[in-house]
């Protein structure tokens, strides 16, 4: 286990710059999340980290070690890759004490530590197989077996559950997350899935074309997004955005004028944001036509019509309203959102 | 793969299969067939599909009239060495090309692609000229060079650049990751899943070494050092006309040997070529 540390780490493909200089701490054991959209520069991060990629300029370090000239076998790494990466030709077993070969462990030491690792990942049945004869998240398991075996400093994922389905990448979370709780060793763990990133994070980290946007704890995020980017990205459905101007009578936007949270705000022109869980239903609330009534089960969605916005709601009531009607609902102020309209940064 | 092929239809396309299969089996069946016949019965009008006789010294003969056992050993150890010499340049070249990023490697790839298309013809009088200086000739060296350094293994080193082309990136940065060095990602993690490659590497260049025709004569001058397609010709009689039966017992001897290799490869063969696009 050993922090690792970030200090205005820079990327340039020829004259293409992609990483702008990110400076991220990793605390010794934490369990931290790149996150953002495809081509934001998450998995580059990532690959310079393992010394997949060459740092154009900027420090990196694991442990007190400046590691940026150190091959990935000198970084005392393991990583799991998006397609696992197991050798074909071998088997579980062989996959697992690859590694540890290589490196000139004894036969008795290589033995104990993929007992020890298949062990932890209930791989030993499968110790025999070839991984064609395995399911993805068998394949998954093994490859997280290959990394844990050799028990590194620092941990690596690179979108590791992207190549399964919807539920079993819900099991593979779990299983990733009480590994980690297990071994304690720290983790940079890359995903484009930010439902991946909250419940699994300590820690997060959402980037944007090569920059780091915000980092902080996955409900910090959520309740205190910094911009429009981390408030857009950050939630499911993702949070409604409704531009206007701030005024002393409240938040005018087109055909609608909404209610703002206390304090001093100056008038300004902004967007106003609120997650979709955060309408109420209430008789003294802002008229909503009702669009879509989508029921889920254990809560409802429903698109509507504020003003001239549309936006989504999510009650825990079942709304029987049908398409046409018109409701009220009411943001709740204390979890209202305001964004400066030009530089998108947190006004309240 | 299942097909829905209606009976009738199904019947027609065996039928027709059947068809085409007759000039490809017809001549080794011939040949068969005519190394156990006198003569004679070679040029019998009608010809006969089952010998009626069988005459089994023309495989006898073969060894009294020649050294073919030891021409037999020259096709095979060249062969052998030709494969093996051509899976070990083939093998690293095309892994050079696929996956070391260097200056100007598609240009150099394509230099040496350009090398197919230079017939052996044209090169053979310059290359006899630098194997005379060398004092190679009547030896089997010029035999293991030119293949191994020339045309040949230019192809080979196409095919397994294509294939290791298609590996996945990830196996080998893993591989980084593992703790192993260049050389060492080829040997144990590129090579070993390149077999099907490999395999159509070996059979393609043995039977291209094994059926050499040009070179042999050009370079080779004893019976002791000839190689077999060399050596079938060699079965006359005192006017120099052909002793068919023998000859043809002798070109049965040559191509069993591939035959049964091909049969028992060729699964492996075309998964190898499949490998590098090349399958129709």
């Amino acid at each position: 286990m050993a922090p690792v540390s970030l200090r205005s780490i820079k990327k340039n493909y020829g004259n293409v710059a992609t990483i702008h200089g990110v400076d991220i701490d990793i605390a010794d054991g934490e369990f931290v999340v790149l996150v953002g959209p495809s081509g934001c520069g998450k998995s580059t991060l990532l690959r310079m980290i393992a010394g997949l990629e060459t740092i154009t300029e900027g420090e990196l370090s694991i442990g007190d070690r400046v590691v940026n000239e150190l091959e990935p076998k000198d970084r005392d790494i393991a990583m799991v890759f998006q397609n696992y990466a197991l050798y074909p030709h071998m088997t579980v077993a062989t996959n697992m004490a690859f590694s540890l070969e290589h490196r000139g462990a004894s036969k008795a030491e290589i033995a104990e530590r993929v007992n020890w690792a298949a062990d932890i990942l209930g791989l030993k049945p499968l110790l025999d197989r070839y991984p064609r004869q395995l399911s993805g998240g068998q394949l998954q398991r093994v490859a997280m077996g290959r990394a844990i075996v050799r028990n590194p400093q620092v941990f690596l994922f690179d979108e590791p559950l992207s190549n399964l389905d919807a539920k079993l990448r819900v099991v593979m979370r779990g299983e990733i997350k009480g590994l980690h709780q297990r071994l304690g060793v720290t983790t940079v763990y890359v995903t484009h899935d930010q439902i991946e990133a909250m419940t699994m994070a300590d820690k997060i980290v959402v980037m944007n074309a090569g920059r780091v946007e915000q980092i902080g704890a996955p409900l910090d995020l959520y309740d205190r997004p910094a911009n429009l980017f981390v408030a857009g990205f950050i939630g499911s459905p993702a949070m409604n955005f409704i531009g206007g101007r701030i005024t002393p009578e409240g938040f005018a936007a087109a055909g609608i004028t909404l209610p703002l949270p206390a304090g001093n705000l100056p008038a300004s022109n902004a967007v106003y944001g609120i997650r979709p869980e955060h309408f109420a239903l209430t008789d003294a609330g802002i008229p909503a036509t009702v669009l879509l009534v989508e029921p889920m089960g254990s809560e409802t969605q429903v698109s509507m019509q504020i003003g001239e916005h549309q936006v989504i709601g999510i009650f825990r009531e079942r709304l029987r309203a049908r398409p046409g009607e018109t409701i009220h609902v009411l943001p709740d102020l204390d979890l209202v959102h305001l964004f400066d309209a030009d530089t998108g940064q947190r006004l309240n | 793969m299942k097909t829905d092929l209606s009976p009738r239809l199904r019947v027609a396309l065996y039928g027709l299969l059947c068809v085409l299969l007759i000039p490809f089996v017809f001549p080794t069946w011939w040949m068969l067939t005519s190394s156990v016949k006198p003569i004679s019965d070679i040029f019998a009008f009608p010809p006969d599909l089952w010998p009626r006789r069988f005459d089994f010294s023309t495989y006898a003969k073969v060894f009294e009239l020649q050294p073919f056992a030891r021409q037999y050993w020259n096709s095979a150890y060249i062969a052998a060495i030709v494969t093996l010499g051509t899976m070990v340049v083939s093998s690293m070249a095309g892994y050079a090309f696929a996956r070391i990023k260097f200056p100007f490697s598609n240009t150099m790839f394509m230099i040496v692609l350009l090398g197919l298309l230079i017939p052996s013809e044209v090169t053979i009088v310059p290359l006899f000229q630098m194997f005379l200086g060398w004092g190679m000739i009547n030896t089997h060296w010029p035999l293991i060079l030119v293949p191994v350094f020339g045309a040949p293994s230019v192809f080979a080193t196409f095919v397994m650049r294509q294939f290791f082309i298609a590996l996945p990136g990830e196996l080998e940065e893993a591989a980084r990751v593992d703790g192993l060095g260049r050389f060492k990602i080829f040997w144990l993690i590129a090579l070993p899943l390149a077999k099907p490659a490999l395999g159509a590497v070996a059979i393609f260049t043995f039977l291209h070494s094994w059926n050499l025709y040009l070179e042999p004569i050009v370079f080779l001058s004893s019976t002791q050092m000839f190689t077999l397609p060399q050596a079938l010709t060699q079965f006359t009689d005192a006017y120099g006309g052909a002793m068919w039966n023998i000859q043809l017992a002798a070109a049965t001897m040559t191509a069993i040997p591939v035959l049964v290799v091909f049969i028992i490869a060729q699964k492996q063969f075309v998964e190898g070529l499949a490998h590098t696009g090349l399958k129709g």
